[in-house]
């Protein structure tokens, strides 16, 4: 792999559509205790590496939990994907180089010899043909591929996957997250919703799938002693469920290995304990305001201005998540992606400047928000201060999303992930064309951005494509069609003597702030 | 016992009926929830289309009475559906979690039934400073929530000692104790915080019971015939004191198979009532009306068992 990897890294900067793998900047440290993500860590031998997270279902691309990123970090490690990610941008995984046809839908991808399968079959573009195929009927619930229109073995070792139209993102949020899957344990399964047979999870990543146990949530993963990419280094993989109040007592104790939090506190609490380190991913999450832009008074620009100038958002940052505050870029897109504008308008806390957009008009406006969100009452005393009473309304998160499907709301508070990859969310969100809770509060009609998004997604030249995303976020931080409050890390705290984290370019997959990429369990060349 | 079993019938049918229209009133769907995410905000850039698949592959594309009428159908033969959640049959979720929830809530109930009942007897029997004291410890221990007693147990004895393990059922993945000693010792604590919780109302409502069973005509009666204290107390009182006990611990018994909803997610026991959390917040419509279904039909039978019992014991008071 290393021999290969500046050739394919050279092939990559000339013909795919998301390269440009400038290194994200490190982030800022909070305290001194908190180690710096290396740009390329070294993986540490370990007899096992414990995470703590919920139960994700059964590890198939057709029964695992979409509900969270957990389900498709775990599919991640027992499957493959044709292109991967490593701290500097996309990388050669199962396909060694790709080329791109003329009019960027059709991708011929080369696929790497010698790999085989969890029951030692060997993966051939069959396999990744079929995958494609098979998706288009029973889609991975964690990536949509509709824009699949065929994928063709054309050799063992050669497949070329055919578009609808031309899809920049596809390296990225395609064929760097669907997970291939064996077209001999698949091919005579009826229904893969519910298939449930002994090979079921067979893949070819660099874990196998050695227990799961669906009633307490907890899954066993061994190392692939054949796998293609190099030596796992880590005997095995747990994942175990474990309530999120405890996690933090579970790794003290020595019974896990790494958790995750959003509370920076967690840096302080574990300060002087030499095992244990914290590594802090990009901020990557984002907290904001949904916005209805189609129902006064929300359809007017300068009141969505002034509620951006009226919001303090880096002391809620920092009384929130108890760490250095990252305010939200107007543009979207965080400052930690490589496709960050940094031009875009900017808003600091400005009362004065809200209350001259509003000129004197008293407004009454509704939030709608979890039970378990701090923002919206840090809020309220701010809006109040230029004219603007918040009405804060909670509810749970399957209600809201129902809510924020049929536009029945004005403002509605978000956190979410996803973010820091492709920048096509930006399209999907607004296009109307994914159906999570967030994309669902997505309500902004505007030719413009419409056009441009259009645009950014057929483009497959890196510069012109950054052009127009720059263009975008332009437009997205003047017009407010959603107001970031802050930019979040996650704060994952871990054993070093067995883990080392790897901060993945733009984030695991399709933006994923997590640090347990199947890298760090390899031996890199 | 006509009446008993046609009446047990109509609460039965009540049951199947509510327990498919309820969890359709909440608000949401469950691709709403599918949608919303867990852990942070679902990031599945889930399409309309797949989400049209998956409408389909649920039956949700069906109005309510072709959801009903296959509910039913599918009810009447064995089946129970296939939870969205989990993406699992629910038969087999509930076949899983049902001996976690009968071992640790069911002994639990029963323990706090015994305990409550003989501590009961003993305040009403020596009343004065007993009482007091009983009826004291019994007050305040009620009016602690659940939930406190939960994490208080967690922090001395799990974090601060480390006397126990701090959730699940049992290790995993690790050979160490025997798998028997290893479920006792994680089930330990949500044993002893269930029993505390739940003991109290026996407590109150065997020495209330009890007192007014004392004062009666026929135990001054049953004095005045010269017979031991301990005679009319195990012959006459505790009898004529049982019944409201009896239904109590009916009910509880019922209620059993719902689980402990707050002690189970404090501890991560996964239980029936863990289950039933998740699925209510997960709008999962075949694990709600199933684990409902099963505590419904639970306590209407087990307060129906009851029922019969104390009318072959004492017809006198059944009529």
């Amino acid at each position: 792999m290393h021999s290969l990897r500046p050739a394919l890294l050279a092939v990559l900067v000339t013909l795919t559509a998301c390269q440009t793998p400038a290194a994200p900047p490190a982030p800022p440290s909070a305290t001194a205790a908190v180690s710096q993500p290396r740009p390329v860590a070294t993986a540490v031998q370990a007899e096992r590496v414990r995470l703590a997270w919920a139960d994700a279902g059964v590890l198939t691309p057709f029964r695992v939990s979409t509900a969270g990123p957990g389900g498709a970090t775990l599919i991640s490690l027992v499957y493959d994907t044709l292109t991967w990610k490593d701290e500097t941008g996309i990388i050669p995984w199962l396909a060694t180089r790709w080329t791109i046809g003329p009019d960027a839908t059709t991708y011929t991808f080369s696929i790497a010899p010698n790999v085989v399968w969890h029951d030692g079959r060997p993966l051939t573009a069959a396999d990744v043909a079929f995958t494609f195929d098979t998706y288009r009927q029973t889609p991975y619930r964690w990536m949509t591929t509709e824009m699949v229109a065929r994928a063709e073995a054309t050799s063992p070792s050669e497949v070329t996957i055919i578009l609808k139209r031309p899809f920049a993102a596809f390296l990225e949020d395609i064929a760097g997250v669907a997970p291939i899957i064996p077209k001999h344990v698949w091919e005579s399964v009826t229904d893969p919703r519910t298939y449930d047979g002994p090979n079921a999870t067979i893949g070819s990543g660099p874990f196998v799938l050695a227990e799961y146990r669906p009633t307490e949530g907890s899954y066993r993963l061994t190392a692939n002693r054949r796998y293609f990419r190099g030596e796992v280094v880590v005997g095995e993989f747990q994942s175990l469920n474990i309530p999120t109040d405890t996690r933090l007592a579970a790794l003290q104790q020595g019974r896990i290995d790494l958790i995750n939090s959003a509370d920076a506190s967690i840096v302080d609490i574990l300060r002087g304990d030499a095992r244990l380190a914290i590594y802090e991913s990009d901020p990557l999450s984002i907290v904001r305001l949904a916005v209805n832009t189609e129902r006064a008074p929300l359809n007017r620009r300068e009141v969505r201005q002034a509620i951006m100038y009226a919001i303090d958002r880096a002391t809620i940052a920092e009384v929130v998540t108890k760490g250095a505050p990252v305010v939200g870029s107007a543009g979207v897109i965080p400052p930690s992606s490589p496709w960050y504008n940094p031009e875009v308008r900017h808003y600091p806390y400005d009362p004065e400047a809200a209350r001259a957009l509003l000129r004197g008009e008293q407004l009454t406006i509704e939030l709608l928000a979890d039970p378990s969100y701090r923002e919206p009452e840090l809020m309220a005393p701010m809006l109040q201060a230029v004219g603007i009473t918040l009405v804060i309304k909670r509810a749970d998160s399957a209600t809201r999303t129902a809510l924020l499907r049929e536009g029945n709301f004005q403002l509605a508070e978000v956190q979410h992930i996803g973010v820091g990859g492709d920048p096509d969310f930006l399209r999907r969100w607004y296009a109307g064309e994914e159906a999570n809770d967030f994309a669902q509060g997505s309500i902004f009609t505007n030719a413009e951005f419409d056009q441009l998004a259009r645009e950014a997604a057929a483009t497959v030249d890196v510069q012109q494509r950054r052009a127009i995303v720059n263009r975008i976020q332009a437009l997205l931080a003047e017009e407010l069609p959603t107001i970031v409050l802050y930019h979040r890390r996650f704060y994952w705290a871990y054993d070093r003597t067995v883990f080392a984290p790897v901060t993945t370019w733009g984030g695991l997959m399709n933006g994923i702030p997590f640090p347990h990429n199947k890298l760090a369990f390899l031996r890199r060349g | 016992m006509i009446r008993l079993a046609v009446r047990t019938m109509i609460l039965l049918a009540a049951i199947v009926v509510l327990n498919f229209l309820i969890p359709r009133l909440l608000p949401g769907d469950p691709l709403d929830a599918l949608a919303a995410g867990e852990h942070e905000s679902g990031l599945a850039p889930l399409s309309a289309a797949a989400r049209e698949n998956l409408r389909q592959f649920y039956g949700l594309d069906r109005d309510l009475v072709g959801q009903f009428t296959h509910y039913l159908s599918s009810l009447a033969r064995g089946d129970l559906g296939w939870s969205f959640a989990k993406r699992q049959p629910v038969r087999d979720l509930l076949a899983a979690r049902l001996p976690w929830t009968l071992g640790l809530v069911g002994a639990a109930a029963l323990s706090a039934a015994l305990l409550g009942t003989a501590l009961g007897l003993a305040a009403a029997w020596w009343g004065g400073r007993v009482d007091h004291a009983l009826v004291s410890l019994a007050s305040s221990i009620e009016a602690i929530p659940d939930f406190l007693i939960g994490i208080g147990f967690l922090l001395v004895f799990a974090v601060g000692l480390r006397w126990f393990p701090l959730s699940g059922g049992r290790t995993a993945f690790e050979a160490g104790a025997p798998a028997a000693i290893d479920t006792l010792w994680h089930l330990t604590l949500p044993y002893l915080a269930l029993t505390l919780s739940s003991f109290a109302i026996f407590l109150l409502l065997t020495r209330h019971s009890t007192a007014e069973t004392t004062r009666a005509p026929f135990v001054a009666v049953a004095r005045a015939k010269g017979l031991r204290p301990r005679t009319v107390a195990l012959r006459h009182v505790l009898p004529n004191a049982l019944p409201p006990i009896a239904n109590l611990l009916a009910l509880r018994l019922g209620a059993v198979l719902s689980g402990a909803i707050v002690i189970e997610r404090v501890y991560g026991v996964p239980g029936l009532g863990l289950l039933a959390f998740e699925a209510i917040r997960e709008r999962d419509y075949p694990v709600l009306q199933s684990v409902f279904l099963l505590t419904g039909a639970a306590v209407v039978l087990a307060t129906a068992a009851v029922d019969a019992i104390l009318r072959a014991v004492r017809p006198y008071d059944a009529r």
